[in-house]
């Protein structure tokens, strides 16, 4: 009988299928590995077990008894024990107050401190030797850095003692030594009969630690297999599903092919938080497409390229002159446009009307001062045709828009003064399929008026479908380019998968 | 770990953690100065006569700073303080005037007005954290509906205090004025509470409450309960503002709501949540008094005193603020 067992768990929000069909055995004494791409559904399936995300439907069996975890209280008293990925600690509490958090020790009304920092003091020992400068019981988890914070989750995780423990991408910022000391400590727990998830995107880490390995794709899971009969390019194929032999390319390529020494931005050896030594070039009407897993520094470029973030080294050529980006209204003034993916922050203007949130980059662009607003919806006009939009009027609030036409009047601000150089980072996020395929057709129609478009998209297919060349991040660097037939989803997922340096 | 204990780096640290530990010491040193220019222009007011009231006058706004700053600990605001000190101030004096004046309706009627603070604070919690209403409207609206319920109770000021009542709250006993043992049980009161599991709760909450909540706290209830701890002191100051006007004022608390929002920001408490400390509260409500009397001793005249406070009180974040963030640096 298995120890944890999900059948058929789905979860949508609104229209966006986050799980369609997950399905998962757990044992007692093994650690499970979930392996899947971006988006396809494995921290949605950690946050159903652990209680944190309500599931639509399915069942979820523990020691073969159904159960309904209605939150994280309910995962805890049901002995599951979660790593969370966006990490759950408190900043300002100290490392030993973390790790205590789910249950501080009581000595009648008030906190045993005493007991406190020994019961943390056990967690901390067994990272003893890996934790680095700084790090001690009564530092503050602000003051910490990445990979420190990373164990205090890991901790806080192990010291619920939880017969279930899940872990979504624990070792995403550890180090060599920190890593091999976590799996020691897994395998011992393993030894123990504790039942532990594991997710990772590297491959060695996978084969190292796992037994079994499930993988998920498009929200389903697909299949399970034993980590001893598998190979690294089996589970990619898992992955990857039928389609991996197709040049996936319904659309027909740029028309004006890109010639060389046309370039509209190129990268020499940039690096900045989050990424180093990335070279790159975009010629003018050619789609340049960032792949590789979330957070591999593909955002991270293009907003330091932008100016909302900084460059420590490296230079940035526009068109053929250099160009140091300060700040995004320098940028916008040279000609770059940038469309975020996280409209609710970057993009539009919350509880204004759509044509305040069509002309900012026409004011800052043109240094205007005084617009009459009839003059203003003749430029905007245009630029909202060529997207197909709907929409009641110019005066309506932004808010009255569906996602995917909210971010079409993002895009259609940089068109009324047209750029040379347009920044998408992972624009499609959470729009219905119509407006994407909208979207791309617009994107590729700039392309061939001759703008140089860098296309970042966490949607593998996307970027295969409309890329003419997929640079492939991993670690913050660019580890392979994909042209030609060579973009298929199995050299991009093999790319993104291998270990990281 | 075996640091070089003389290296700059560690050295910059400890002093960082130090700030951290202790947020209010740019404010206790700014309450030193006030002392210090105090006593220049008023030798009598650092003296025993004129600290105790100074303590007799400001103690309801410590005590509301600090019903204040449970709320800020988890990113909260509670903008009906005012309104509910007056609430049971009125209560207060109506029940203490109808049940006589004796010690037994006294402790009646004082347990009564915490059983209003109370009730005031859970209101405030269930509105802010079950219904998710934003804190500073709900609690501006809440504070209105207070003072109404207060202008009900009692619609002109004016009533009476018992005598019993606050003789006792001015007075002395054993030669030490009766404030500094409410001062002293206060401190044990804070120091108790600060080692309790609910504090620790608000102040994670206040730092991240998705984390929090996946980290399996009780959110909702843990905000509800910083407001009820919010209510209760509200009422404790509100003794104490009946105990120095000896007398019901549906109205008086009003104007102290944002001075306890002030007192909280001084003492180093972040609105944002998570981090803060009572004491730091108490310090701050003693600069904005020692701030009033400052600008009385100087001989301010009365047309320009609002124009001196406001601008001294402002002087007095910005050296907070700019000593806490050098420090941290």
């Amino acid at each position: 009988m298995s120890k944890l067992k999900l059948s058929g768990v789905a979860k949508s929000y609104g229209a966006t299928v986050a799980l369609s069909r997950g399905d998962l055995e757990l044992e007692a004494g093994e650690v499970h590995v979930l392996i899947g791409s971006n988006g396809s559904g494995k921290s949605t399936l950690c946050k159903i077990v652990a209680g944190s995300v309500k599931p639509d439907s399915g069942e979820v069996l523990l020691d073969g008894n159904p159960v309904t975890v209605t939150g994280p209280q309910a995962a805890k008293a049901l002995g599951i024990g979660i790593f969370y990925q966006e990490l759950s600690l408190a900043g300002h509490r100290t490392v030993e107050e973390n790790i205590c958090l789910p249950d501080l020790p009581m000595r009648g009304p008030f906190i045993d401190r005493k007991a406190l920092s020994q019961r943390a003091a056990r967690y901390i020992a067994l990272f003893d030797g890996v934790t680095g400068q700084g790090f001690s019981a009564d530092a503050t988890v602000d003051s910490l850095r990445a990979d420190q914070r990373q164990l205090v989750e890991i901790m806080k995780a192990l010291a619920t003692e939880a017969p279930i423990l899940i872990f979504d991408e624990p070792t995403s910022a550890l180090d060599r030594s920190q890593v091999e000391r976590f799996f020691e400590i897994l395998r011992r727990l393993k030894e123990n009969g504790r039942a532990m998830v594991f997710i990772s995107h590297r491959m060695d880490e996978i084969f190292a630690i796992g037994d079994r390995v499930t993988v998920i794709r498009d929200g389903a899971t697909v299949g399970t297999s034993r980590i001893s009969e598998a190979k690294p390019a089996e589970v990619i194929h898992l992955m990857v599903g039928e389609q991996e032999d197709l040049v996936e390319r319904q659309a027909p390529a740029s028309a004006a092919q890109p010639s060389a020494g046309d370039a509209a931005l190129t990268g020499k050896h940039l690096t900045g938080p989050g990424f180093a030594d990335v070279s790159f070039q975009v010629a003018k009407g050619e789609i340049l497409g960032f792949g590789g897993l979330h957070g591999q520094g593909q955002s991270a470029v293009l907003r330091a390229i932008f100016g909302a973030s900084t460059v420590d080294s490296g230079e940035v050529l526009l068109g053929g002159e250099r160009f140091t980006p300060k700040n995004p209204r320098q940028a916008i003034t040279h000609g770059i446009a940038y469309v975020s993916g996280d409209r609710g922050r970057d993009g539009i203007i919350q509880g204004r009307p759509i044509l305040e949130n069509l002309t900012p980059v026409h004011f800052l662009r043109e240094r205007l001062f005084l617009a009459r607003p009839s003059a203003l919806r003749a430029k905007a006009q245009p630029a909202m045709g060529s997207l197909r939009t709907k929409f009641g009027g110019f005066a309506l609030p932004i808010g009255s828009l569906s996602g995917g036409n909210q971010q079409k009047v993002v895009i259609a601000r940089w068109l009324i003064d047209r750029p040379d150089v347009l920044l998408l980072d992972d624009p499609t996020k959470g729009i219905d399929l119509s407006a994407k395929a909208d979207l791309f057709s617009l994107i590729r129609e700039l392309a061939a008026q001759g703008l140089g478009i860098v296309l970042y998209s966490s949607e593998d297919a996307e970027l295969l479908v409309n890329a003419d060349r997929i640079l492939v991040f991993n670690g913050g660097r660019i580890t392979r380019e994909l042209t030609g037939t060579d973009r298929t989803r199995y050299n991009l997922y093999e790319a993104a998968y291998e270990a990281a340096a | 770990m075996t640091v070089d204990t003389a290296s700059p780096a560690h050295r910059s640290g400890s002093i960082k953690r130090f700030f951290e530990r202790f947020p209010f010491l740019p404010a206790l040193i700014i309450l030193i100065v006030l002392l210090v220019l105090n006593g220049i222009y008023q030798p009598r007011s650092v003296s025993m006569i004129g600290i105790t009231s100074l303590v007799k006058t400001y103690l309801a706004l410590m005590l509301l700073a600090v019903a204040q700053t449970y709320v800020v600990y988890a990113g909260d605001i509670d903008l009906s303080v005012g309104a509910i000190l007056s609430l049971v101030n009125v209560v207060v004096i109506t029940l203490m005037q109808q049940w006589g004046g004796g010690a037994l309706p006294i402790f009646g009627a004082m347990a009564a007005g915490l059983a209003v603070g109370l009730a005031c604070g859970v209101v405030n919690g269930i509105v802010v954290a079950a219904f998710r209403l934003q804190a500073i409207v709900a609690t501006f609206a809440t504070s209105i509906f207070f003072t109404g319920l207060a202008l009900y109770v009692m619609p002109v000021a004016g009533t009476p205090a018992p005598t019993a009542f606050w003789r006792t709250y001015g007075g002395s006993l054993f030669q030490v004025p009766f404030v500094f043992y409410v001062v002293a049980v206060l401190a044990a009161l804070l120091f108790a509470l600060t080692r309790t599991r609910l504090v620790t709760h608000l102040l994670s909450v206040g730092d991240d409450a998705p984390a929090a909540f996946q980290t399996g706290l009780p959110v909702t209830a843990i905000r509800i309960k910083g407001y009820a701890l919010c209510g209760l002191f509200s009422a404790l100051a509100a003794f104490c503002v009946t105990g120095d006007t000896a007398s019901g004022d549906p109205l008086v608390g009003g104007k102290m709501t944002l001075f306890s929002v002030a007192a909280a920001v001084l003492g180093g408490s972040a609105l944002s949540g998570g981090f803060g400390t009572v004491v730091g509260s108490v310090v701050g409500a003693l600069i904005i008094g020692l701030i009033n009397s400052l600008v009385y001793f100087i001989g301010t005249p009365s047309e320009w005193q609002n124009l001196v406070q406001g601008l001294a009180i402002l002087l007095a974040l910005m050296i907070g603020v700019l000593v806490g963030r050098m420090a941290r640096r």
